[in-house]
């Protein structure tokens, strides 16, 4: 097993604020992997250091074996370590079709005298658009403006459009918040059939349930710092995080909603 | 070193006047949000106000009594000292008093309605404001230029400045000092009271001011009363310091000031007022001193000192700018939505014979001979205006990117094509001919182009970290240092003071296809032709940019940059080509520019008209190419503007005024622009077109024909009597149908509901129907 992503003691400050301080994460190939942690602990700051959006104050980033400082964030994206946003950013002013063919769409320095005389050629990457579309189940809404659609299709959208662009690791920051609890475990579905296309996740949510119940291999993350490790099993027993992040009984319950969940998954599956 | 410090503190008045404005900007900046590029014609209307009540001791409000025969006696002219001069005091109380009633007036009637549009729509109501002003200062005062009385210190030198052995009038140093106390005023303001801390709390957050009891909207008009107030100060108060009064050269001080504001990230007033002293010393060091010294670079001489703001803007900007917005920054308010662009052919198919009649007539001169005379020309201007419109919609409509200086890029093209020209040898029509290369004019013009490019390539450069309507602010100073340092700068020109770059006729395979008709007029049809040909191209291009990849890059960098930058968009090389394309498309119209005008000055490409053009492409519709086209329609001097000069002979004077108004209006009722509005309109007709049966054709005539005939009889009476000649009789009875009908439908729309989206598909049909 090798790992796609590795992080070595990766550190981000604001000011003298540490939002993350020495930082080592993996990612396995072909694995789901998840990061928890609440609010303010630093997990959209993880994955804007590891996509090139906020600068890294020290330690290092890997992707598929290469050092990731000094790589734009399109140029990231681009080697396919792609990310979805928390807060969705979608193209607001395009259809979910070109939504999806930005992301997929290789251009080059002419490509502009190209669409000059020939705008609707065909880019190659029609196919990989209309599976990422399908896979998500949103075929029907192909032409619409991504403002018309519902907070739960936008999800789904920023997910197929992130599926596009051909990821070899795709980053997923809080893809079920805002979700109610039937859209969540199908999003859950989604991403382990997602999978089984030589595709490797990494999830960031605080969704107790969905993590602990698709996920592989957990993080967790509170005020900066990696406090705990491993199978979501491990991770559910573990004091620390209970104490941490899960609270007494809110995370019991929340736990055993994963439990029952990552049963059902699993008894499919 | 003495000596230049001495030159230096000759530039603190100058300084104190660019520091109150500068003050004036952040504060109407945080009460509203807006960047108000009016605020100079604001002070520049207290300066006129102040100084005829000095002269004749009349108020002129700011409005217009638009019937020429004064039938509705609206006062404008209050007589108050029967002809002699007021007393100082109560002419100084009285213009800030005025200042204050403009500042009152730009909330209720503009940015309040404002308040929920893009900033671009802000953009464009500030300068429909100032156009407003301008153009009522220009029927209220007249055309005169006079001298402005000196208030503080008056009659003062100080000899010997702080020992520097420069003087100093004591008119600049109290202008200092007064600019200082403004500013620690409005410091202590901002800083202290409650007042000021609800409206820091309102900037960031409306309900923040709700919460500390303050309605966000008297906190609004408190600010722009405030920024009026002390535009109306700097105004009055700035005497001889900026020479005579003159309305245009007043309003355009605003650019340094706007300059000193960005300094103080147009929230802090200390250091927006430190800023603008700093920015007059430097003018004034660089004019009188380093000028003169024999290191300065020669060509540098006449315009570096009016470069100085676009240089720390840039400089302040750029360093404090990020490549990509950051999380969390407060997303601004959308443009609409550019619509994709359907039935390309269709439209050339339609469109370019329909030019090629205007042009020409039909055949045999049957019922129309052709666009000929001042007709022919506004024709021309309209398609070239369109030219120019389509550089705005491809960067600020498609991309997002605010840019003022795309009249200027156009000038950049045609000078250098000029000077690619010409040869060095004189003739009877152009005596003092210029050096050049002599090179012929396709390939002149292909090089002014591409230099267009690189222009636009480098001023756009600021915009991979600067964006929104501080990129505006840049690119004006960038439209203002191109206009010091190259359109006027006879080093790179080569051109005698005040006299005009030549241009030659261009000829097509031995066929004359300039802008000369036969009767010695601008007004070719053969070059008409030509001019829809290149548009009828350009517009294809833009279409099918924005159908392809490209546009589809554009549009997401418009969206979100972010979101661009993780879907592999290389967001700055994206701009980039945005701003080259739209330098290309801004060059042509150059070009055609000069061929149309066959001789071509900095006149053209002044940078206020570039502002101008700017707010005509958005009130077409900034994101469309039809847009573009409605935009050239509008136009100064095209189709539109000519007619309606050519049916209100006397009116012409309050044009500006009833162009600023309309420009306001739009903004507020019309964001999508105008091409929004006729677009469904089109569509739905084509479509019932193809469909409809000799029933409905019947059912149209009996809604429709009482209008029709109605405005027939209109127009064969004259839409104005005095004003119809055999010339405009065919066309009054169709223009009378035209205005029935739309007023009929203007109606119906009012009725259904103004509150809703005029270009709407539902509400199209229903005017439809």
């Amino acid at each position: 097993m090798s790992s796609l992503l590795q992080t070595h003691d990766l550190t981000v400050s604001y000011g003298g604020l540490h939002a993350n301080s020495n930082v080592n994460i993996k990612a396995e190939k072909g694995k789901l992997t998840g990061l928890i942690g609440p609010n303010g602990a630093g997990k959209t700051t993880f994955i804007d250091a590891i996509t090139g959006f906020t600068n890294v104050s020290s330690g290092r980033a890997e992707f598929n074996g290469a050092d990731l400082a000094g790589v734009s964030p399109a140029a990231r994206a681009k080697a396919g370590l792609v990310r979805t946003f928390q807060s969705l950013e979608l193209f607001e002013d395009l259809t979910v079709w070109d939504n999806l063919i930005v992301m997929a769409e290789e251009t080059k320095w002419w490509s502009f005298l190209a669409d000059i005389f020939q705008p609707n050629r065909a880019l190659g990457v029609e196919e990989r658009a209309e599976w990422a579309l399908n896979l998500l189940g949103l075929g029907e809404f192909r032409d619409r403006l991504t403002l018309d659609l519902s907070h739960g299709q936008r999800k789904l959208v920023s997910v197929a459009r992130s599926l596009a662009a051909s990821p070899k690791l795709l980053l997923l920051d809080e893809p079920a918040a805002g979700l109610d609890t039937v859209e969540s475990q199908q999003l859950g579905s989604h991403l382990r059939e997602i999978l089984n296309h030589d595709i490797t996740i990494f999830l960031i949510d605080h969704d107790m349930g969905l993590v602990l119940s698709v996920c592989d291999y957990i993080y967790v993350l509170d005020f900066g710092k990696i406090i705990a490790e491993g199978t979501p099993e491990e991770v559910r027993n573990n004091p620390e995080v209970i104490k941490a992040y899960l609270g007494e009984s809110a995370g019991e319950l929340q736990a055993s909603e994963g439990d029952a969940a990552a049963r059902a998954l699993k008894g499919e599956g | 070193m003495k000596d230049a410090i001495g030159f230096a503190f000759l530039g603190i008045g100058a300084g104190g006047f660019i520091a109150m404005m500068a003050a004036g900007l952040v504060v109407a900046f945080k009460g509203s949000g807006v960047i108000n590029f009016s605020h100079g014609a604001v002070a520049m209307y207290a300066a006129f106000t102040y100084n005829y009540l000095r002269l004749d001791g009349t108020i002129r409000l700011p409005l217009v009594d638009i019937l020429p025969t004064h039938q509705a006696n609206i006062p404008v002219k209050i007589s108050l000292a029967s002809g002699g001069p007021v007393d100082k005091w109560l002419a100084i109380l009285i213009s800030l008093l005025m200042s204050m009633l403009i500042g009152a007036g730009m909330h209720y009637l503009v940015f309040r309605p404002l308040r929920n549009a893009a900033p671009l729509g802000k953009v464009i109501g500030a300068i429909g404001v100032m156009l407003y002003l301008q153009g009522i200062a220009l029927v209220n005062f007249g055309a005169e230029n006079p001298q402005p009385e000196a208030i503080l210190l008056p009659n003062t030198l100080f000899t010997n400045f702080l020992g520097f052995g420069k003087p100093l009038p004591g008119e600049s140093f109290a202008l200092a000092i007064v600019a200082i106390i403004v500013g620690a005023a409005l410091w202590f303001n901002y800083k202290f009271t409650r007042f000021g801390l609800a409206t820091r709390a309102a900037a960031g957050n409306e309900k923040g001011a709700v919460l500390l009891g303050y309605s966000p909207e008297r906190l609004a008009l408190s600010n722009w009363i405030i920024a009026a107030l002390t535009a109306g100060l700097a105004g009055v108060l700035v005497g001889s310091v900026t020479g005579a009064l003159n309305v245009v050269k007043f309003t355009t001080l605003i650019v340094p000031a706007l300059g000193a504001a960005l300094i103080g990230s147009l929230s802090s007033v200390p250091i927006a007022i430190a800023g603008g002293v700093g920015i007059g010393m430097l003018q004034t060091v660089v004019a009188t001193w380093m000028s003169g010294q024999s290191w300065f670079p020669e060509w540098l001489q006449s315009g570096a000192t009016d470069a100085i703001p676009l240089v720390i803007i840039v400089l302040v900007l750029f360093l404090r700018g990020k490549s990509l917005p950051v999380r969390g920054n407060i997303q601004e308010k959308r443009l609409p939505l550019s619509p994709y662009p359907k039935r390309i052919g269709w439209y050339v198919a339609v469109f370019v014979p329909l030019g090629a009649i205007l042009a020409f007539g039909l055949p045999g001169d049957f019922i129309f001979a052709g666009l000929s005379g001042k007709w022919g020309f506004a024709f021309t201007t309209t398609l070239i205006g369109a030219m120019l419109m389509l550089s705005y919609v491809l960067l600020a409509g498609y991309v997002g990117q605010i840019s003022m200086v795309q009249l200027s890029i156009a000038g950049v093209a045609a000078f250098f094509m000029a000077r690619m020209t010409a040869n060095g040898t004189p003739s009877p029509e152009d005596p003092f001919a210029v050096s050049g290369p002599g090179i012929a004019w396709p390939i002149a013009a292909i090089l002014g182009i591409i230099v267009a490019v690189a222009v636009g390539i480098i001023l756009g450069i600021p915009a991979l970290r600067i964006r929104g309507v501080q990129l505006a602010v840049v690119t004006i100073a960038a439209a203002v240092s191109l206009q010091t340092l190259y359109f006027d700068n006879s080093k790179l020109t080569n051109l005698m003071a005040g006299s005009n770059a030549a241009v030659p006729s261009p000829t097509l395979f031995g066929i004359d296809i300039g802008s000369t008709g036969s009767a010695g007029l601008t007004d070719s049809p053969k070059f008409a032709l030509f001019c829809v040909i290149v548009l009828a191209l350009m517009c294809v291009m833009v279409s099918n940019l924005r159908r392809g990849s490209t546009g589809r890059r554009f549009l997401a960098v418009r969206a979100n940059e972010r979101a661009a930058a993780s879907a592999g968009v290389d967001v700055p090389r994206t701009k980039l080509l945005a701003f080259g394309l739209a330098s290309a498309l801004a060059g042509m119209a150059g070009v055609m520019t000069a061929f149309q005008q066959q001789q071509i000055s900095s006149a053209n490409w002044v940078y206020f008209a570039g502002l101008v053009t700017l707010a005509f492409a958005y009130l077409g519709g900034i994101t469309s190419v039809s847009g573009a086209v409605i935009g050239g329609v509008l136009t100064g001097s095209g189709i539109v503007a000519v007619f309606g000069a050519h049916q209100s002979e006397g009116l012409h004077s309050y044009t500006p005024v009833l162009g600023g108004v309309g420009m306001i209006l739009t903004a507020i009722l019309h964001p999508s622009g105008q091409s929004m509005l006729y677009q469904p309109i089109v569509q739905y007709f084509g479509n019932w077109l193809k469909r409809a049966r000799g029933r409905e054709w019947a059912g149209v005539g009996r809604r429709l024909g009482p209008f029709i005939v109605i405005g027939l009889a209109w127009g064969a009476i004259g839409i104005n009597p005095w004003r119809t000649d055999d010339w405009s009789r065919p066309w009054m009875m169709a223009l009378g149908a035209f205005l029935a009908l739309f007023i009929r439908n203007l109606v119906i729309l009012i009725r259904s509901g103004g509150h809703r989206e005029l270009g709407s598909a539902e509400a199209t049909q229903e005017v439809a129907a």
